[in-house]
C-alpha cells in the first residue's frame, strides 16, 4: 500500500515546490486579506452603528465569521483541479493516460500538494487579520467540529471543480465559468454574506444546494450557530454531497476520457 | 489614424462574431460578477435598513455610477493594462519603430472587445436612476453623462500611470492589483465608513471617490460626502479626470523618452 501512494505523495511535494517559485501571488494573496479584513471590518461596523443586531447575531460573531471565512477561502477558493483542464488544453493528458497511475488520484495529489502550500500561508495572514480585527476564539470542541466540518468542504469543493474541470473534455475552454463558480460559491455559500441574512424563502432554496456545505456549515459552527446536537444534521449533510458529487464527477470523468481529442492534432 | 481606428473596430467585433460560444461565456462572466456583487449589497440592504444613511437603492445608483464609468474605460482603453506584459516580453519594442504614436498603437490593438458591458451598465444604471425617484431632465442627462466620462478618465488614468511605471520597474502587477482591489470593492461603499487616511487616499490621491461616490453624494442629495467639502465638489469629476489624464500622459512620455528596452 506505501508503495503505491509514494508516486501520488511525490505528486502532491512537486505541486508544493511549484506554487512556491510563485513569490508574487503569495505576496499578493496575504497583501488582498489584509485589505479584506480592514473592508469587512468597517462594513460590518457601518451596518451595526444605527441597527439592532440581526437574528441576534452580534457584530463581534459577525466580524469573526468573516475573517474566518476570508481565510478559508484563501483553501476552498482554489482550483485544485486546474490541472485538469490545463492537460486537455494543450494535448499532455494523453501522455498521463499512458502511465501506470491513476489519473484522477494524481490530480487530487497535485492539488492537495497546492492546498497545503496556501494552508501555510494562513498563518501569517491570520497574524496580520489579527492586527486589524478581534476573532473570537471557540471552545475546544466547537473548533474541533469546525475542523472536520472544513475539511468536509474541502471535498464539497474538490469534487466541484473537478467536475467542473471535466467539461473541458467537451469545450476546452471554461476560464470564465470557473472564475463565475468561485464567486457564486462565495455568496451562495455564505462567504460574503450569512445565510441567515438571505430572505426566508431565498434562504430554503440556496440551502438546498451544495454550496452552503463549503462556507455556511464551518462557518456557523465556529461562531456556534450551529449547536454540538446539529452537528450530526449539518454533517450528515456535507458528507451527502461529497457521495452526489463524487458520483457525479466518476460518470463525467469515464464519459470524458472516453472522448479524449487533441486540439490542434 | 481614424481608419485605423475605424478597422481597428471592425475587426474586433468581427472576431466576437468568430469566436460567438467564448463570447456568450464572457458575457456570462460580465453578468454573474456584477450580479454578485449586486445581490450582496441587496442582502445587506435588506437586512440592515440603511449603510450610513444610504439604502439599497443609493447603493444600486452608486453602483451604477462606478460600473458605467468603468465599463466604458474598459471598452475602450483595456489595452492599456497590457502594457506592461508587452514590455516584458520586448513586444512593447515593435511598437516603438512603427510610424504612429505609441499610445494610438496601444489602444488600437485589437482583441475580441465588444461594448457588452456597458450596454448592461448603462441599463443598470437607467434602473438605478430610475429607483431613486431622480428627476431627469436634460441637464440631468448631461450631468450624468459628463460624470460618467469623467469616471471613466479617472480610471484610465491610473490604469496609464500603473503601466507607466513598468518603464522603471518591470513587474508592476502588485500595485496594479492593489489599486484594483481599491477600485473594485472599495467604490461599492459610501466613502463615509472609511477611516481618515482611506477616505483622503480615494479622494485626493487615487481619485475613485469622484468615479462615484462624490457625484452621487450630490445627485441624491446627501447631507454630507465624508470629507466635510461642499456637496459640489461631485461635479468636478470631468475636470479632475481631465486634469488626471493629462498627468498621466506627461509621465507616459517621460517614461517613454527614458525608455531603452529590458535587455532582449
Amino acid at each position: 500500500m506505501l508503495v503505491a501512494l509514494e508516486p501520488y505523495v511525490q505528486f502532491a511535494l512537486k505541486a508544493m515546490a511549484r506554487e512556491a517559485t510563485y513569490r508574487f501571488e503569495v505576496f499578493t494573496s496575504i497583501g488582498s486579506l489584509a485589505v479584506r479584513v480592514y473592508l469587512l471590518r468597517v462594513v460590518w461596523v457601518a451596518l451595526y452603528a444605527r441597527n439592532a443586531a440581526p437574528h441576534g447575531v452580534e457584530l463581534h460573531a459577525i466580524i469573526t465569521y468573516s475573517a474566518v471565512a476570508l481565510l478559508m477561502g484563501m483553501i476552498l477558493d482554489i482550483d485544485q483541479t486546474s490541472l485538469l483542464h490545463d492537460k486537455l488544453h494543450d494535448g499532455s493528458i494523453v501522455v498521463d493516460f499512458m502511465k501506470p497511475i491513476s489519473v484522477p488520484f494524481y490530480l487530487f495529489a497535485d492539488g492537495t500538494g497546492e492546498v497545503l502550500f496556501h494552508a501555510a500561508l494562513i498563518v501569517p495572514s491570520l497574524a496580520l487579520a489579527l492586527l486589524i480585527v478581534h476573532i473570537d476564539v471557540p471552545s475546544v470542541t466547537v473548533f474541533g467540529a469546525f475542523i472536520v466540518s472544513f475539511f468536509l468542504a474541502y471535498f464539497v469543493g474538490f469534487f466541484l471543480n473537478f467536475t467542473l474541470n471535466c467539461i473541458a473534455f467537451w469545450t476546452l475552454e471554461i476560464s470564465a465559468v470557473q472564475l463565475m463558480l468561485t464567486w457564486v460559491t462565495d455568496l451562495l455559500g455564505g462567504g460574503i454574506v450569512p445565510l441567515l441574512f438571505f430572505p426566508a424563502g431565498i434562504q430554503q432554496a440556496i440551502v438546498a444546494l451544495p454550496f452552503a456545505s463549503m462556507f455556511s456549515t464551518p462557518l456557523l459552527i465556529y461562531i456556534g450557530e450551529i449547536k454540538p446536537e446539529q452537528y450530526a444534521q449539518y454533517m450528515g449533510l456535507q458528507l451527502l454531497w461529497i457521495a452526489v458529487l463524487a458520483v457525479v464527477a466518476t460518470v463525467i470523468w469515464r464519459a470524458g476520457a472516453r472522448r479524449v481529442i487533441v486540439q490542434g492534432g | 489614424m481614424l481608419e485605423v481606428y475605424r478597422q481597428y473596430w471592425r475587426i474586433n467585433l468581427l472576431t466576437t462574431l468568430e469566436y460567438r460560444t467564448n463570447f456568450l461565456l464572457w458575457f456570462g462572466f460580465t453578468i454573474v460578477y456584477h450580479a454578485t456583487a449586486i445581490v450582496a449589497l441587496w442582502v445587506m440592504l435588506t437586512t440592515f435598513p440603511s449603510m450610513n444613511g444610504w439604502d439599497f437603492r443609493n447603493m444600486a445608483f452608486l453602483y451604477g455610477l462606478w460600473m458605467t464609468g468603468h465599463a466604458l474605460n474598459a471598452t475602450f482603453f483595456s489595452t492599456i493594462g497590457e502594457i506592461p506584459q508587452w514590455i516584458r516580453d520586448g513586444e512593447f519594442d515593435r511598437l516603438l519603430v512603427r510610424p504612429l504614436d505609441e499610445l494610438f498603437q496601444v489602444i488600437s490593438t485589437p482583441g475580441a472587445i465588444f461594448p457588452d458591458e456597458l450596454i448592461l451598465a448603462i441599463a443598470f444604471l437607467v434602473v438605478a436612476i430610475a429607483a431613486n425617484h431622480l428627476v431627469v431632465t436634460a441637464g440631468f442627462v448631461a450631468l450624468v453623462a459628463l460624470v460618467v466620462t469623467g469616471g471613466a478618465l479617472i480610471d484610465l488614468s491610473i490604469a496609464l500611470l500603473i503601466s507607466t511605471v513598468a518603464f522603471w520597474f518591470v513587474q508592476v502587477d502588485a500595485l496594479r492589483w492593489i489599486v484594483l482591489q481599491l477600485e473594485q470593492e472599495f467604490t461599492r461603499y459610501p466613502l463615509s465608513i472609511y477611516g481618515k487616511g482611506v477616505r483622503l487616499l480615494l479622494a485626493f490621491v487615487i481619485p475613485f471617490g469622484f468615479m462615484n461616490y462624490f457625484p452621487a453624494s450630490y445627485f441624491l442629495h446627501k447631507t454630507d460626502n465624508g470629507l466635510g467639502l461642499p456637496l459640489a465638489v461631485g461635479m468636478l469629476t470631468p475636470a479632475i479626470g481631465v486634469v488626471f489624464l493629462i498627468v498621466a500622459y506627461l509621465c507616459w512620455r517621460l517614461g517613454l523618452q527614458r525608455y531603452q528596452g529590458v535587455g532582449h
